[in-house]
């Protein structure tokens, strides 16, 4: 029996600490287990994917998991980004178990043939760990659902998180969050299937074309990237208290601020990281931040 | 050296954008605004070359942050690909064969892995050449784009991945930082400056003077790295501008060799204040105070500070040695 | 008699200055430094209207050299041996960049140990780098081939670099006669260098920007396999041209009293002219030898290659190059270019020799035909030969006992 669990996060969100923690849990309990990251260009709160296989016979796969039996999604924004497209590939019978306030009907509604878990692990985590840090909270809901023994998990997550760093005191909290997550849920028994697919492939000549060369020709062109998605806090503008100064403006790293017919700032927020440094700056304190994604 | 500028307040900053949003930078990063800045006092016509570092990752194909030229040449080797891009406008321009419209600024930017160690010897031959261009390193004092590895400008104290804290070695990096200002001076580069991103004015003033100064133009800007240095993104600024109150980046220029601070901090904040506020120096605080540690970085900066003052003529206040 | 005596290096500088090179830059290295001394000389007195720079390095000098083409400069420069490896990571940046330029090597074997003297480890490192490659046996094929270079390279059905592969020595100090063609029909068979997409201030694109899919890199490396192969239909168009203003047939290979052999001798660069001789003296004795000559590796002309083997008895591959633990470097690609072939010849012998510039007896050179017919005959097994005289090995024997002492 192979599991193979694929985890979609935000660059900071510990994707790849989960994956980990799921590994290790498994080969505590006696799994075989294989994990690893993908790193793109991105950078903190960009779409990445950690990968878990774990089998009790011979691992016979290797790369990246085109289809898995479950989905860890830490971040229910990424379900809409083309560039994380979480569910693709999801087994028939499979599950995934996303991190959310929505209620699970409206998340994957294509899709009746895999079942949808939901719980805020946000929420928890700030509760909790006082920050938004999802990964033992992730990789305790997948590792319940995927029936990993309990002390095997909590002992996985006390290692992985020492490994990184983290302080005594912060992995207690994560130990005592991991819990808590972990005695929400139920373990599932799961009978998936691959769905269904065609292999098509192209011949050399059917691939070339022209000149074949690397040239952006399109300079410019990056806000389609629509990094507004990495945000976790937004800032707001209290116009009655700006003066345009435009401190704020000089300083925004992203070219996110930009200033109007009328004088004044406008923010971008398709592509405004949410770094903040324009809250930091505003020297009349004009500038407030709101939590994306159900944050305070 | 007086010269007439056009920025007197961060509101004479240009309004014109040539960094479009949706970059692939870390939130808050020094560098990816640096370039921002940089270009502005530039103008439209310029070509980027670049050697491998964080902001290579900037122009991920297929997208393009900047509205300009971009090159990614190689780690070692991105002021001679400065040279090769100039050389051939002029030499292009000389036969007849280009406009002079299609002119433009030729600029290098590297981090500090680039700048420091491995393409040293491809900056210090463009410089022995004279060759018109600037040189934009955006230094955040470690190989940050491989997850934070010493380089030769990791300051004394920092920890990084090649030199963690241990206990035989409780101090992390034990060596100084190189002082890269001072060597490109001693290869003669006509224009030598640092720069800060929380000193707005200062940086857009030292770009503007570059661009009277034919030949190599060479800056070391001091770009906070939250990632690296582990910090808050939203206290970028508030760190540079840390690093010069408290004399640890003295921001000054070199004209021909010739020395001038531009700004000169009337009494120095002690080191701990910027030392306590990032992660990479945290164990020079807990579990025990590196007491030791944090007074040769106070007497290093202290003792700098008294030499330039006797130099130039002005007196700073050194912060007291704990 | 048309033309006067050049060395191989002054025929390199002269083919490109009649290329009319916008930029050179510029690195030492011996047995190519000529070629950079000759052009640096004439921009300096105004007959070469180039700019020509000094780099601190070869890697810089690449460097330099991709971005000016990059910027639509036609671009020529030289190095040789350490030189090249030392520029061997700007040699794929290039390519990568689909910047067409053309880099003369001047063969040199690789330290350590320091060696003056040609063999071909050198430019075989740089086999898949994306370089077009060609390769030349007289100081005449030098120019011409420089020549070609740029019209396969800047051909926009390519849009690569090339290499001009000349040896140290044996072509770059030896003085023979030259004909060089007449600027005006140079320029009739050159056009200007117009890339698709030059770094332009009013135009403005990004060269050389990452990739982070595994999947669109294969895209562009792909298409860069495929803009390479379109080299060979390039370099024959221009061939053709070539001919008919100048009088010179090139093919990507050349045969040598190839019609009734039987047993043939496959080599490449100055060497090849031993070959020819060797040819001849067997002939003489009866033996139905020839020759073929690589003129083209990169793209590898296999299937021009396989048509002229094809049917033959008996083939030695002549490698002037050693890949420690395999073997020469040309044999198996030679072997492959066979292996589907019907009629290919039954015995393929792989043979070594010349390294370091070590000099070749016409009886050594003969020899490699013996072996064949011993092996055909069955009286040997295809063994590869390493040639070494007894001779040269008591000398080198000597060296030894000197360097360590006798036992």
């Amino acid at each position: 029996m192979m599991l193979r669990v694929r985890f979609h996060g935000r660059g900071g969100q510990g994707a790849k600490t989960a994956s980990r923690i799921l590994g290790d849990a498994a080969f505590n309990d006696g799994f075989n287990d294989q994990d690893f990251p993908i790193y793109g260009a991105e950078r903190r709160g960009a779409p990445v994917a950690a990968f878990t296989r774990f089998s009790d016979g011979d691992i016979t796969e290797r790369g990246f998991i085109f289809s898995p039996d479950i989905v860890g999604v830490m971040d229910d924004s990424l379900i809409e980004d083309p560039l994380a497209n979480p569910f693709a590939g999801l087994r028939k019978g499979g599950c995934a178990v996303v991190n959310t306030t929505k209620p699970s009907g409206t998340l994957l509604p294509d899709r009746k043939d895999a079942k949808i878990i939901t719980i805020d692990l946000t929420g928890m985590a700030l509760k909790m760990l006082g920050k938004p840090i999802l990964s033992s909270g992730i990789a305790a809901a997948v590792a319940r659902v995927a029936g990993v023994s309990e002390g095997s998990f909590l002992k996985a997550v006390a290692d992985e998180l020492r490994e990184v760093g983290l302080s005594e005191e912060m992995v207690k909290k994560n130990v005592e969050f991991a819990m808590a997550v972990y005695g929400e849920l139920a373990p599932l028994t799961l009978r998936t299937e691959e769905l269904p697919s065609k292999l098509e492939l192209v011949p050399l000549a059917v691939v070339v074309s022209g000149e074949g060369m690397e040239d952006v020709t399109q300079t410019g062109n990056s806000a389609v990237r629509h990094t507004g998605n990495w945000r976790t806090y937004r800032p707001v503008i209290d116009y009655r208290r700006c003066t345009d100064c435009m401190i704020c403006y000089a300083y925004c790293p992203e070219s996110a601020m930009s200033v109007g017919e009328d004088g004044r700032v406008r923010i971008d927020y398709e592509n405004c990281k949410g770094c903040m440094i324009c809250l930091t700056e505003c020297p009349l304190k004009a500038i407030s931040q709101s939590g994306e994604r159900g944050l305070q | 050296m007086a010269t007439a500028t056009r920025f007197r307040t961060l509101k004479d900053m240009p309004s014109d954008e040539y960094l479009t949003p949706g970059n692939t930078m870390c939130a808050g990063c020094g560098g990816i605004l640096a370039v921002r800045i940089f270009h502005k006092v530039l103008g439209p016509n310029v070509t980027w070359v670049n050697a491998a570092g964080c902001m290579t990752i900037a122009v991920s194909y297929p997208l393009s942050p900047l509205k300009s030229n971009w090159i990614y040449t190689a780690f070692a080797s991105a002021p001679a690909g400065a040279q090769g891009v100039r050389d051939a406008l002029d030499v292009l321009m000389a036969k007849g064969k280009l406009p002079a419209s299609e002119d433009m600024k030729v600029v290098v930017v590297t981090g500090d892995g680039a700048a420091y160690d491995i393409g040293f010897q491809s900056a210090a031959g463009a410089i022995d050449r004279r060759l018109d261009f600037y040189y934009l390193c955006y230094d955040n004092e470690a190989y940050g784009n491989t997850g934070f590895q010493m380089s030769s400008s990791t300051p004394f104290g920092s920890a990084s991945k090649t030199t963690p804290p241990t206990a035989a070695n409780p101090i992390g990096n034990t060596h100084r930082k190189m002082d890269l200002f001072e060597v490109w001076r001693a290869q003669n580069a006509p224009y030598v400056a640092t720069l800060s991103n929380s000193h707005g004015v200062d940086f857009l003033k030292k770009v503007e003077k570059g661009g009277t100064i034919r030949g190599p133009k060479m800056y070391i800007d001091f770009a906070a790295c939250p990632t690296g240095w582990g910090f808050d993104p939203k206290d970028s600024i508030e760190l540079e501008k840390l690093a010069v109150q408290t004399g640890i980046w003295p921001l000054k220029e070199s004209v021909d060799g010739v020395v001038r601070h531009t700004v000169v901090p009337r009494s120095l904040l002690p080191v701990k204040e910027y030392l306590t506020k990032q992660e990479r120096f945290a164990h020079l605080f807990e579990p025990t105070e590196r007491t030791e540690a944090i007074r040769t970085i106070q007497e290093s900066v202290n003792s700098y500070w008294a030499v330039a003052g006797a130099k130039e003529g002005f007196a700073v206040k050194a912060a007291e040695v704990t | 008699m048309k033309g006067t005596l050049l060395t191989g290096n002054a025929a390199a500088a002269s083919a490109a200055r009649l290329a009319r090179v916008d930029y050179v830059p510029a690195y030492p290295i011996t047995p190519q430094t000529e070629i950079i001394e000759t052009i640096a000389d004439w921009v300096r007195e105004g007959t070469m209207d180039a700019k020509f720079v000094q780099l601190e390095s070869e890697h810089s000098m690449m460097t330099a050299a991709g971005t000016a083409s990059l910027t639509g400069a036609r671009v020529f420069t030289a190095t040789s041996s350490q030189g090249l490896l030392y520029a061997m990571e700007m040699l794929y940046n290039v390519s990568g960049w689909r910047a067409p330029m053309v880099l003369v090597n001047v063969s040199r074997g690789l330290a350590a140990p320091i060696v003056l003297e040609p063999d071909h480890n050198d430019v075989l490192a740089a086999r898949d780098s994306g370089f077009v490659q060609l390769h030349s046996e007289t100081c005449q094929e030098v120019a011409d081939l420089v020549l070609l270079a740029y019209r396969v390279a800047e051909d926009r059905r390519v849009m690569l670099p090339a290499l001009v592969n000349l040896d140290g020595f044996y072509l770059s100090f030896t003085r023979e006669r030259v004909v060089l063609p007449e600027q005006k029909e140079v320029d009739k068979f050159l056009p200007a260098y117009d890339p698709p997409h030059p770094v332009r201030a009013t135009k403005a694109v990004a060269k050389g920007s990452a990739v982070m899919e595994g999947f669109v890199y294969s895209y562009f490396r792909y298409n860069m396999h495929a803009a390479a192969l379109r080299a060979k239909k390039a370099f024959s168009e221009a061939a053709r041209d070539y001919r008919e203003l100048f009088g010179r047939d090139y093919g990507p290979v050349e045969g040598y009293r190839l019609d009734d052999a039987e047993y043939v001798l496959v080599m490449s660069n100055s060497f090849t002219t031993l070959g020819r001789q060797a040819v001849n003296r067997m002939r003489e004795r009866g033996v139905p030898a020839g020759l073929l000559k690589l003129r083209m590796v990169r793209p590898f002309p296999s299937e021009e290659l396989a048509a002229l083997l094809r049917g033959r008895k008996a083939a030695a591959v002549f490698d002037q190059n050693l890949s420690p633990g395999s073997g020469g470097i040309l044999f198996p690609e030679v072997a492959a270019s066979m292996y589907h072939v019907k009629g290919r010849p039954e015995t393929l012998l792989p043979v070594v020799g010349g390294l370091g510039g070590k000099q070749l007896t016409s009886d050594e050179m003969t020899s490699i035909f013996e072996e064949m017919i011993a092996v055909r005959r069955g009286e040997k097994a295809p063994e590869p030969m390493f040639l070494m005289r007894s001779e040269e090995l008591a000398k080198a024997k000597k060296a030894v006992a000197l360097a360590e002492g006798e036992p």
